[in-house]
């Protein structure tokens, strides 16, 4: 009975519904943005319409591209649910359409994955189940009856426990002995910034490495905890924007800088928030010189605050509970596979390892067919793009999908029965490269169906390292 | 909550300093120990001036004089004339050798390489150009009718006499055509390379040494000097040497069955002299060195700075396997593959090798982007 009475004060306690719109809209902005700079970079196209093959996640093989004018169209259609997202404008079916559309395009090619694409459609996921439209945006103008003042403040923190996750996660991650003990990979790639002003010099000593590996470790672990006391908030966001600012400056990583300095404004209390809106407001009706009576006559005539009816409570809790379940489990499967994690990278992804290793690789295939007895080399660039060649070239499954896919090529082309083989030469955070796949192996006869992987060469750390790892 | 927009930039600029602050330290206070201070702009400068720069004048002046003895030709067809352009031919294809790498900037913006030495050859596509009396030169229909490979084919038809060679410019029909034909592909070839090579030259208002040496792009991301250079090198030994001068035509991308007309100089014969030529030259690129064979610094001196010298030494071992494999291969290397293909697929292995030191080694060790797209560094 306590329990219950625990639970439902939980689900019950409201808050002020402003970091709930202003989550929205800077979401929405982002996430516009992101969209904008994707297809001006061409990458539509080259990610989507050019490669000649993708690498499909398994159980999701049936998501495959539109074709051109397809996949033009969708990205259309995530651009202009982002805007509604951002507006407020026919708030539900719009971010139900870019959750869907976003996560559909990233699940076409393992080789695009990245992080910070598997953070945003989470985002949009959470979002799609909170009334994040009842303050400050088109439907609440349009609809002055759904505009609420209060929202449970439940809404509003599954979002903080998702960063928390993310940020959490990212920070165990690191607290690997080569990430503390040999600041690797930083130590290699530090020096590679050796031309930037003033730091340039520093970023060459390995001290340099110790300090960025250590700090990062200690900001990732700890940076939640500071953001939710109130007392340490504005100093937390002070450091959010410096780390992520310097890793858009030192590595490629394209927006999740500004994705997370955006979102981590959502652990501001309500009162920044409700200022913000206030100030967007009186900014929009001076530049529209609109009458002040919109938004008051709203306020007047609609509830105040906003609750889910009984089952829907019931419903979003269950699911609430499972989705983050699975948030902390998802990350820690890896424990339950043996092989070294960097090595094998088998429950590497959707765990929040970013930024973690150093990896390059060359492969070559060796085909056989068997009828003939002849033999012939196949190199990968053939067939996929450099990005695709460099991703796969790491992974021993996308190495797997690919030689199915070379199988396939050679029956279509009449050969019965080809063997592939592949010489897959892997470095790893500065270690000589050395053989990751066994290369006696047939890979056509391996199954992708997940099992012992008896066709990953174990990890062997004493083929030693080009340099040195004190 | 008046003053929180200001706390905030305090803060800011506080931590910044505290992480900034230190490499104001440690920078005037001298390097370290472990990672020497490496320069990398008096590298890539070496690069330019030593390596590139001598590389492109040597080959517009071989293109030069291959016109030059080919419009000799023109005006006094004869045996001793055919002779002249061959061996203006066969010095402008080991020229090319020296430059063909370099695939980025003015060269990547032109296609050069694809414009001036796309083969196999398709002798069919000239034969119908001579025919038809008229063609354009430079356009994707003709790229494997142009260039170096067109004139190997028709001052090296197989299996004929000289007399006759020269015959097939002088008299008979289309003898005119086929003289224009091999005059426009000499002007062509030298016009493309020397547009490249304009680009690179200071004084002739070439603009691209001075961006490749502008401190904007002296970073490694895949824009950077050293990013479109690591790049460009990794794949030319990998499609272009390890592949197109050897694998290919020792079949391994026809299931196995050789493909000895596939090879660089079908024609001209001397295929395994450019092949060799080609992997002294990606050798001194890495190593720095002028084509006079001064050393300077180069990759190889990058990675010992960075703590990995034994990795340089490996490269270095791993170029002269190649070569000596190479050296191994008879000329023709059509006849070569068509008699014992096996010392053929040993150069292969030898450059598989060098492929894989560069492109997986290398680039990881120099902190080198590979592809524009973003990523989460693993």
């Amino acid at each position: 009975m306590v329990a219950r009475s625990t639970m439902r004060k939980l689900l019950n306690h409201q808050t002020s519904s402003a970091p709930l719109a202003v989550f929205r809209v800077l979401f929405g902005f982002i996430m516009a943005v992101s969209v904008l700079r994707f297809a001006l970079k061409g990458w539509i196209a080259e990610m989507y319409i050019n490669p000649a093959f993708y690498f499909t996640f398994s159980g999701f093989d049936w998501v495959a591209p539109l074709g051109p004018a397809g996949m033009y169209a969708l990205f259309v259609l995530m651009g202009l649910s982002a805007v509604g997202i951002m507006l407020g404008w026919h708030y539900r079916p719009a971010v139900m359409l870019f959750f869907l559309s976003f996560t559909y395009v990233e699940l076409i090619d393992k080789a695009n994955y990245l992080n910070h694409y598997y953070f945003v459609s989470i985002i949009a996921f959470l979002l799609i189940w909170v009334p994040a439209n009842r303050r400050f945006s088109l439907d609440a103008l349009r609809r002055p009856e759904i505009a609420a003042e209060t929202v449970p403040a439940w809404t509003i923190d599954i979002f903080k426990l998702q960063l928390g996750l993310v940020y959490f996660f990212a920070g165990l991650a690191k607290l690997h002995p080569e990430w503390l003990l040999e600041a690797m990979p930083l130590k290699l790639w530090l020096p590679a910034h050796a031309d930037l002003p003033i730091v340039g010099a520093f970023l060459t000593e390995p001290a340099a490495a110790y300090l960025f590996s250590w700090a990062g470790a200690l900001y990732d672990l700890t940076i939640v905890f500071f953001l939710l006391w109130n007392r340490t908030w504005p100093a937390a966001y002070a450091a959010v924007v410096v780390f992520h600012l310097t890793t858009a400056v030192l590595f490629p990583i394209g927006m999740f800088p500004w994705i997370m300095v955006l979102a981590t404004l959502v652990f501001f209390p309500p009162a920044f928030h409700e200022r913000v809106i206030d100030l967007a407001t009186r900014l929009w009706r001076g530049a529209v010189k609109a009458p002040r009576t919109v938004t008051g006559a709203a306020a007047a005539s609609s509830p105040a605050a906003w609750r889910p009816g009984r089952r829907a409570s019931l419903a979003l809790t269950g699911l609430l509970g499972v989705f983050f379940t699975l948030q902390i489990l998802v990350p820690l499967r890896a424990f339950t596979y043996s092989g070294d994690l960097f090595w094998s990278e088998r429950g590497y992804r959707f765990s929040w390892r970013v930024m973690l290793m150093e990896k390059a690789g060359s492969t070559l295939f060796h085909v056989r067919d068997s009828q003939s007895g002849r033999e012939w080399q196949v190199a990968a660039w053939e067939y996929l793009t450099p990005n695709q060649e460099k991703m796969m070239s790491t992974q021993p499954d996308m190495i797997l999908q690919f030689a199915h896919f070379l199988e396939e090529q050679y029956v279509g082309q009449g050969l019965a029965d080809v063997e592939v083989r592949a010489e897959s030469y892997v470095t790893l955070n500065g270690r000589r490269s050395r053989l990751m796949i066994d290369p006696d192996i047939d890979l056509t006869q391996v199954s992708r169906i997940p099992g012992h992987r008896y066709w990953v060469l174990p990890f062997d750390d004493t083929t030693g390292s080009w340099i040195s790892r004190q | 909550m008046l003053c929180l927009p200001g706390r905030i930039v305090i803060t800011v600029l506080v931590v910044s300093l505290a992480l900034v602050g230190p490499g104001c330290d440690s920078g005037s206070s001298g390097g370290g120990d472990d990672v020497d201070d490496f320069d990398r702009a008096a590298m890539l400068e070496n690069l330019a001036d030593n390596v590139i720069v001598p590389a492109y004048a040597d080959a517009r002046s071989s293109v030069e004089a291959l016109e030059a003895a080919i419009a000799a030709f023109e005006s006094d067809p004869t045996i001793a004339g055919l002779a002249g352009v061959r061996s203006a031919l066969k010095t402008a294809r080991i020229a090319w050798q020296r430059v063909n790498m370099f695939q980025f900037g003015p060269a990547e913006s032109t296609a050069l390489k694809a414009s001036v030495n796309t083969y196999p050859v398709d002798t069919a596509r000239i034969e119908s150009n001579i025919d038809s009396g008229s063609w354009t030169l430079g356009t994707i229909d003709n790229r494997a009718a142009a260039g170096f490979p067109a004139i190997g084919y028709l001052v090296h038809p197989i299996e004929t006499a000289d007399e006759d060679v020269v015959a097939a410019f002088t008299s008979g029909t289309h003898a005119s055509d086929r003289m224009a034909y091999l005059v426009d592909n000499a002007a062509f070839v030298r016009g493309a390379i020397e547009s490249t090579a304009d680009a690179w030259t200071p004084g002739a208002g070439g603009a691209f040494r001075s961006e490749f040496l502008s401190a904007s792009n002296s970073g490694t991301d895949v824009g950077s000097s050293l990013g479109m250079l690591a790049n460009a090198l990794v794949l030319h030994i990998e499609r272009f040497l390890r592949d197109g001068k050897i694998g290919i035509p020792a079949g391994v991308r026809s299931a196995g069955v050789p493909r000895p007309t596939s090879t660089e100089a079908f024609y001209g014969g001397y295929s395994t002299e450019l092949a060799i030529a080609n992997t002294f030259a990606l050798k001194r690129t890495v190593f720095g060195t002028s084509t006079a064979g001064t050393p300077g610094p180069g990759l190889d001196d990058h990675l010992e700075a960075l703590g990995a010298g034994e990795l340089s030494d490996e490269i270095k071992s791993a170029f002269d396997e190649a070569i000596a494999a190479l050296e191994e291969l008879d000329d023709p290397l059509s006849t070569q593959i068509a008699s014992d293909v096996d010392p053929v697929l040993t150069t292969f292995t030898e450059l598989q090798d060098v492929v894989v030191l560069l492109k997986a080694d290398m680039t990881s060790i120099l902190g080198v982007t590979i592809t524009f797209q973003d990523n989460d560094g693993d």
